[in-house]
């Protein structure tokens, strides 16, 4: 069935769109991730103008961090004080990203931007996931004792300030930073920065797992909210019939990915996840050096 | 009523209501209007009418609303594709559909159809700026064409019989809303002896046009509006979920 994008201008069809949804959703709740980073190539690939993938995804990816946050926040596993320092860096990060995203779109550079912050940003995520999870693997058999966390010279900045629900008393600057980080690639990318900001918390804060999951939520939802407004008044770009389609999609395919990443072992799904933003990555990069069909594009003059 | 007895009908009627004089080309489209709607996947127009029972030939131009279009030139760089060179074209249509009973060049000499602007290689497309490569214009016809959004087709005027005439034109979903214009031309030994000319409006209704509208003039209380439906989509979606 044909569906009109009436921002897109264009038609698609509901099947494949909700299909990509799915696809996604599952995933995302296999992983526990936002999946936005799968959504925007996906959503390109299938001829969806760039401008509208990116900024579409990011609708969506706040409708599917929702009900998450919602879970978390019942449960208590949200430092609220760590999430708004996160937030608001997030906020200028993602002003910034929205500024450039609609500078390169003039310039007619944004397909190249964007791929290229895929392929870096996936590369080095991909890597370090993949050579993580090997190397958890291999620790299971040593047993070695951690500390609660490690102190970084970092974390000496000056700026301190308490994070109770983390027990976390650190400078303010390594959070804002990696918040303004995740809110550039949030704007710029399409996605939440979950499979970023959930490792950042982890090993560079030294952040409690149990709290990890909720407050890297936190900041995805608020970020993405902004993102989605700050497109629609720059750009006009976001397509809430497509985002519709693709939640209608990743809702179900959530629960159903949930299911099946109960019965996986932690150091597996990030291993197998490495693995997926890998080969995401060296699709998009291989991409960029092969010969395109056409030697020449036409677009709207902005 | 099947669409050929319709459009017999119409026929007649049009025959019946033009004063004899002036008859000599009638002209009437199956549609004034073509509404863009949620559901919308292009829509095929039907020109149709009739001439003189004089042998001429007859031409069916189609033209949508003008934009500034910008092509780019993909070029290499260290081993990666870029959008380089890039030119301007400030006015170009973007939909452009010519049908013809026979090849233009063949009906019609060079200069009336620069003048009248018939046929791909006549459409007034000047880059702008000192450089004048054809290549960036060529590029331009040749993906709009393979877009479905510019068409020259040679033999697209059908006649039946010695007075009646249509062609069909397609609209392809991507079509630009707008006002648009269909000319009806009748050709006697290169010369033009009859035209009619019939405005046709692409218009957005329904659902996508309000929200392209909403989207295009209040786009602060569309974009609270995108993240509170996504929020509530997420939330129904948990609660549904927890449920069942």
């Amino acid at each position: 069935m044909q569906v009109y994008l009436p921002l897109a201008e264009m038609s698609v069809d509901a099947l494949l769109v909700v299909g990509i949804g799915l696809a996604v959703g599952l995933l995302s709740g296999l992983f526990g991730v936002g999946g936005g980073f799968l959504m925007t190539p996906l959503l390109i690939f299938i001829g969806i103008p760039s401008a509208v993938a990116v900024a579409t995804s990011a609708n969506q990816t706040m409708g599917a961090s929702i009900s998450g946050l919602i879970a978390h926040w019942r449960r208590g596993n949200v430092d609220a004080k760590m999430g708004a320092v996160l937030t608001l860096a997030g906020l200028a990060g993602s002003a910034v990203g929205v500024r450039l995203f609609a500078l390169f779109r003039s310039l007619g550079q944004l397909d190249l931007v964007v791929a290229l912050f895929y392929v870096v940003v996936l590369g080095i995520v991909g890597s370090l996931m993949a050579a993580e999870s090997v190397r958890a693997l291999l620790r299971r058999r040593r047993q070695v004792r951690r500390r609660l966390h490690e102190h970084f010279w970092m974390h000496g900045l000056p700026l301190k300030m308490r994070f109770r629900q983390s027990r976390l008393y650190i400078s303010v600057i390594p959070p804002v930073m990696i918040g303004f980080g995740i809110g550039l690639l949030s704007a710029i990318m399409g996605v939440g920065g979950g499979f970023i900001l959930v490792p950042a918390m982890i090993y560079l804060l030294g952040m409690p797992t149990a709290v990890v999951i909720g407050t890297s939520l936190f900041q995805v939802v608020f970020v993405t909210a902004a993102v989605t407004v700050m497109q629609s008044v720059s750009t006009q770009s976001v397509d809430v019939i497509l985002a519709l389609m693709l939640m209608a999609g990743a809702v179900a395919g959530a629960q159903f990915g949930a299911a099946m990443g109960s019965r996986l072992r932690g150091e597996e799904t990030r291993g197998l996840l490495g693995l997926l933003v890998l080969a995401v990555a060296l699709e998009l990069g291989v991409a960029l050096f092969r010969r395109p069909e056409a030697m020449y594009v036409v677009e709207p003059l902005l | 009523m099947s669409r050929a007895r319709r459009l017999a009908a119409a026929v007649l009627a049009l025959l019946a209501a033009a004063p004899a004089p002036a008859a000599a080309l009638v002209a009437e489209l199956s549609q004034r209007e073509i509404a863009v709607t949620t559901g919308f996947t292009g829509a095929e127009l039907l020109v149709f009418g009739a001439k003189e029972t004089a042998p001429a030939d007859l031409i069916v131009v189609v033209r949508g609303p003008a934009l500034p279009f910008v092509v780019r030139q993909k070029t290499r760089i260290a081993g990666i594709w870029v959008n380089g060179a890039s030119e301007i074209f400030n006015t170009a249509p973007t939909f452009y559909a010519v049908a013809s009973t026979r090849p233009l060049a063949e009906i019609l000499p060079e200069s009336e159809r620069e003048r009248l602007r018939l046929g791909l290689d006549a459409l007034p497309l000047r880059p702008e700026g000192p450089r004048d490569e054809p290549a960036f214009r060529d590029a331009l016809i040749a993906l709009k064409t393979e877009a479905g959004l510019y068409r020259q087709d040679d033999d697209g005027v059908t006649l039946v019989g010695e007075r009646l005439f249509h062609a069909r034109i397609f609209l392809p979903p991507t079509v630009i809303p707008g006002p648009y214009r269909v000319d009806v031309l009748a050709v006697q030994d290169q010369r033009i002896v009859a035209a009619r000319d019939i405005a046709l409006v692409v218009r957005r209704v329904g659902t996508s046009a309000e929200i392209w509208r909403f989207a295009h003039e209040q786009p602060w209380l569309y974009g609270f509006g995108a993240v509170l439906v996504a929020a509530l989509a997420g939330w129904t979606g948990s609660v549904l979920f927890r449920r069942g």
